[in-house]
């Protein structure tokens, strides 16, 4: 592949980025797909989290599990990312820009989302972590909240989660 | 964590396959990188161009122009080229440490909200540090206005005047875009820490 003969990444360095991304992709669309409505923005945030991983992973020594770096890199980004757009797109995100939900799970699954983007940024933070299985210890070295306050308000966001609130 | 978590992991964890195969994926990363890396080294390397082609010309008229007031003018605009090179790399090596990185999620919104600051206070002073220039240019109008053509130094300085006014119209937009950006981060921030 050509992007591993590139002279300022190392082999092992841009292997180890083709493999984070192989390993992450799926959940990494599913936080932008959160984030972002449109196809465009979805795809330009979920670029945005993998060129800060490329980029933050020559100084990745393996003190942090792969996945809690990577969690880190990834909400940091979308934050960040979100603070930059001028609308407040995932407010009332539309679920019309879908293929169109064919299953009653899909129907349940962009509820689920739509319910999610409507969250303020503390809370969609702490679930997108708890629902990609994420444990309250985890979440706290992802978002330096301390774990007890994460299981208390998860306690309290599962409450808006219920499958009444999520089913249409 | 409760059992009834896991339906709704279920139905999460169902969704969100990418348009792209890997290897596409990958690319359009390392393009993105690659583009974002040639525009910086381009703002940089023509700063630094200013600083070596155009400071030491300013230089050596500063110190054998033509008469006192050319000579200060020469001088000013030599500081203002050199605030506005220095300027510039300040802002890009702030934007740089604002990027996210792999740290916890308050230390890095705290962080970023901290080096908006900074570039505000940059933008916001803009009209300030980049005054030196035009200041100077003005003076070599008021030269031109008594040595030359009255012509040629209103031209001149109406030229200078609506730069000047532009830059100070475009550091105000800036600013604005870069408050409102930092009060969405604060929003964050303290929404995160509720």
């Amino acid at each position: 592949m050509d992007y591993l003969s590139q002279k300022r990444m190392d082999h092992g360095h841009a292997e180890r980025f083709v493999q984070l991304m192989a390993e992450f992709e799926r959940p990494m669309r599913r936080l932008c797909a959160v984030y972002a409505d449109r196809a465009m923005d979805r795809d330009d945030l979920f670029q945005e989290i993998f060129l800060a991983v490329w980029r933050a992973l020559p100084a990745f020594r393996g003190e942090a599990s792969a996945r809690t770096w990577l969690y880190r890199i990834a909400h940091n980004v979308a934050l960040t990312w979100q603070a930059r757009q001028r609308r407040r797109d995932t407010q009332e995100g539309p679920l019309s820009d879908h293929a169109g939900p064919e299953t009653h799970i899909d129907v349940r699954r962009l509820e689920l989302k739509r319910t999610i983007a409507r969250m303020p940024p503390g809370d969609r933070t702490l679930v997108l972590l708890w629902l990609e299985g994420l444990s309250a210890a985890e979440i706290e070295d992802v978002t330096g909240i301390k774990a007890p306050t994460v299981a208390v308000r998860l306690s309290r966001i599962r409450k808006a989660l219920q499958p009444n609130e999520v089913t249409p | 964590m409760s059992e009834d978590a896991f339906p709704l992991r279920a139905i999460w964890m169902s969704g969100a396959a990418g348009d792209d195969d890997l290897r596409t994926a990958v690319e359009r990363v390392l393009d993105k990188d690659r583009a974002q890396r040639s525009r910086e080294r381009r703002l940089r390397g023509a700063g630094a161009a200013a600083m070596v082609a155009l400071v030491p010309v300013l230089i050596w008229a500063a110190a054998f122009g033509v008469s006192p007031l050319v000579r200060v003018a020469y001088a000013l605009m030599a500081v203002g080229c050199v605030a506005g090179v220095v300027a510039e790399w300040l802002y890009l090596a702030w934007s740089r440490r604002a990027l996210p990185g792999p740290d916890d999620t308050r230390s890095q919104l705290q962080r970023t909200a901290f080096m908006l600051d900074a570039q505000v206070w940059l933008t916001r002073t803009a009209a300030l540090w980049s005054s030196p220039v035009f200041v100077g240019v003005l003076l070599i109008c008021v030269w031109l206005y008594r040595e030359r053509t009255l012509a040629g130094a209103l031209t001149i300085g109406t030229l200078t005047l609506a730069a000047w006014i532009g830059i100070g119209a475009g550091a105000v937009r800036t600013t604005a875009e870069l408050t409102r950006r930092r009060r969405r981060l604060d929003e964050a921030l303290a929404d995160l820490h509720a």
